[in-house]
């Protein structure tokens, strides 16, 4: 962990929150129609592409268009839906079904156990070595805060892996947190959810995704299984690459940094600022690309704001970097080609001891 | 077979129901469209004496038509925000069933913050409806009738004196209690005096003609229908329960908290997984709002139940009834319960 420099901790704090004070008073009808918006277009993308999917034995060209178009769909409702409304970005609309409490996403892990162990433990001790279980997911060595490992060697190759299974790996995290199959269990941590339920979780949403795509859609396809078989796996194939893709280059990219568990107690607001400001990266890029990763590309601000609707995070963002050079505090941002290579340095970095 | 959808809609979209998945593509073709509501097109706003607001709706033609009395909860979106509160119908059903509209009467100084919101709406705009709700009808009786009302109370003693045909014998006296100068639709009381000849009625101020100990108790014989503030409904009951008289009524402020304790106890709220150290003073919708969690909340009065969940343990102490519930699995509204034992809430 970085020592804190001369940062005027209490000022950080009152300039961001009045940041955050001007959006929240400015939320209303605007963003109710756009998330409701973008809803739309999931639909229409998720039917179009399941419908093309179909028609690849007319003309395969349509068959890509259905992948495309369905993988479209799948990423809008992990990122700019699901992820967005779970956080609580939707809950000020009361409206009874775009809201963290009944949203449930298109991907293999349980909407709940993600809220629980994503929302509270990430976004609270983000990046701090031993809280933060998000930190690598316990795969990569991503920092010299953890021991070198003769696995470490060829971990590119796990990282690889990781990012074509993602959706399961996001699932998995959470019993590997909790270290419910193996692992040593600790005494002293507080189980907030028994295995038991964590493991019913895992099993019965994870299966109900493998039903749906591998075997009830191909199914109603009748003669036409595989293409819709194929199609469904190249769509949540797609899906995983671009998840992990933009969210290894919000939190992982060569300049992030990770934190002490000493140094983060009792931290003022002004502080927790400060850590997550460091410990998150941008991507710069157009509207569409934002909408596509779920204004994830905006990792600073979401990681300073998580519950505000993350479209608004575009207007937000000039006035927080303003804010980070006045304190001399680094805006970590960049093209994604930039990013991700950060990225990748990282995880070859950290390969080796 | 909208269960067999449900159902599919549940494992396959992730989406607790068909037409909840569908709702915001259906909203692109017909504005105002919400699952488990009816559709409602407004046809006139008009803003009455002391910003007070006539409302007359046009339900769609599913929408199932009230009995004189009972009232609907209303939800309009304002700022992106769906806001729902409870108004008892001002028109007769036949009204309803001849040109397919309702009237509301809405008092602007005890919901300021929502009638503003209405006073907005215009003319062709949809909004949401419930089915009409609530047992506060005429009664079956064979006794004259006491309609004892307060402020916005007269609402639905107008739905139901229109409602009366001509020809009925029963007698029927509205006492009608509002603060000087405030007293609605007096033209309308009047034209029903002279159309009713069984109908009379007093307009009264409790500064000038004093409280309603006087006037009900020489009626011990009749059937009292009260609507109106807590406090005017309090003292009709507590009248009603010495002279043993037959009482309805339906009030619609809300109720605070009457604990049977006034020791404060420590206990324990499960919800969604996460657990909470909570008193046994305030309801769990209080409760779960001070700790930030995600609910929907409604009209913060145990009517339009959409803070309603699954209490899976627990007792739960009704505060408008004090009625306890069991300690087993039901249906509870946050707003209105409050904690009696540990309570866990379902996911």
């Amino acid at each position: 962990m970085k020592t804190t420099k001369t940062v005027n901790f209490e000022k950080l704090a009152a300039q961001l929150d009045s940041v955050k004070a001007d959006v929240k008073s400015k939320l209303g009808e605007q963003d109710a129609k756009y998330i409701r918006r973008v809803i739309v277009c999931q639909r229409v993308f998720e039917w179009s592409g399941r419908i093309l999917l179909m028609l690849g034995f007319i003309q395969p060209v349509l068959w890509l268009v259905g992948v495309l178009s369905l993988a479209t769909a799948k990423i809008l409702d992990n990122m700019e839906i699901g992820h967005n409304v779970m956080h609580g970005q939707y809950d000020w609309m009361n409206d009874k079904y775009i809201n963290s409490k009944s949203y449930e996403w298109d991907i293999a892990c349980d909407g709940a156990s993600w809220n629980r162990v994503h929302n509270y433990e990430h976004h609270t001790y983000t990046n701090i070595i031993g809280k933060d279980r998000d930190f690598g997911y316990g795969l990569l060595r991503l920092s010299s805060d953890f021991r070198w490992r003769v696995k470490n060697l060829w971990q590119f190759v796990t990282y690889l892996l990781l990012s074509v299974l993602f959706q399961w790996g996001v699932s998995y995290h959470e019993m590997a947190a909790e270290r419910v199959f193996f692992g040593k269990k600790k005494d002293d941590r507080d189980y907030k959810v028994p295995h038991s339920e964590l493991k019913k979780r895992f099993f019965s949403k994870g299966a109900r995704q493998l039903v749906k795509d591998y075997l009830l859609f191909p199914l109603l396809a009748g003669p036409l299984f595989l293409w819709v078989f194929t199609g469904n796996l190249a769509a949540n194939l797609l899906r995983n690459l671009w998840t992990s893709t933009i969210i290894f280059c919000g939190h992982f990219t060569g300049e992030v940094e990770t934190f002490n568990q000493q140094g983060c107690e009792n931290e003022s607001q002004g502080q927790w600022y400060y850590r997550q400001a460091l410990g998150s990266s941008n991507i710069k890029g157009g509207n569409l690309f934002h909408v596509m990763t779920g204004h994830l590309s905006y990792q600073i601000e979401h990681h300073l704001f998580p519950d505000l609707p993350a479209k608004r995070y575009r207007e937000i963002a000039p006035k927080v970097q303003a804010i980070f050079k006045e304190h001399g505090i680094h805006y970590n941002t960049g093209g994604f080609f930039r990013q991700y290579f950060s990225v990748v340095k990282r995880i070859v970095r950290y390969s080796f001891p | 077979m909208s269960a067999l959808f449900n159902s599919l809609s549940k494992h396959l979209l992730h989406h607790q129901s068909w037409a909840g998945y569908w709702e915001p593509v259906i909203q692109c073709f017909k504005p105002g469209w919400r699952e488990g509501y009816f559709r409602a097109q407004v046809k006139h706003v008009q803003v009455f004496a002391e910003q007070n607001v006539e409302l007359v709706l046009e339900p769609e033609k599913a929408w199932p038509i009230h009995q004189a009395g009972q009232h609907i909860a209303l939800t309009i979106q304002t700022d992106g925000r769906l806001l729902t509160r409870v108004f008892t119908i001002a028109s007769e059903p036949h009204m309803a069933k001849q040109q397919g509209q309702i009237r509301l009467l809405i008092r602007s100084q005890e919901i300021g913050a929502f009638t503003s919101k209405l006073t907005s709406l215009k003319s062709g705009q949809w909004l949401n409806i419930s089915e009409p709700k609530g047992q506060f009808v005429m009664p079956n009786t064979a006794r004259s009738l006491i309609m004892l009302a307060g402020g916005s109370g007269i609402t639905p003693f107008i739905a139901m004196l229109k409602s009366i045909p001509a020809d009925s014998k029963k007698t029927i006296t509205l006492l009608y209690y509002a603060k000087p100068n405030s007293h609605w639709l007096k033209d309308e009381l009047e034209q029903l005096k002279q159309s009713l000849s069984n109908f009379d009625y007093h307009l009264l101020e409790r500064s000038k003609d004093g409280d309603a100990t006087t006037w009900l108790t020489p009626n011990a014989h009749k059937h009292w229908l009260v609507c109106g503030p807590a406090a005017l409904y309090n003292q009709a009951a507590a009248l009603a329960k010495q002279l043993d008289t037959p009482i309805d009524s339906e009030h619609f402020s809300a109720v605070p908290a009457v604990l049977a304790t006034s020791d404060k106890h420590e206990l324990t709220l499960t919800h969604q997984g996460k657990t909470f150290t909570i008193d046994n003073q305030q309801t769990l919708l209080t409760h779960l709002q001070a700790n930030k969690q995600p609910v929907t909340v409604g009209c913060g009065m145990g009517i339009c139940h959409q803070c309603q969940c699954v209490k899976k343990q627990g007792i739960v102490r009704d505060i408008r009834t004090g009625e306890l519930s069991d300690s087993s699995e039901q249906l509870i509204q946050l707003c209105i319960s409050q904690p009696v034992s540990d309570v866990e809430l379902s996911a």
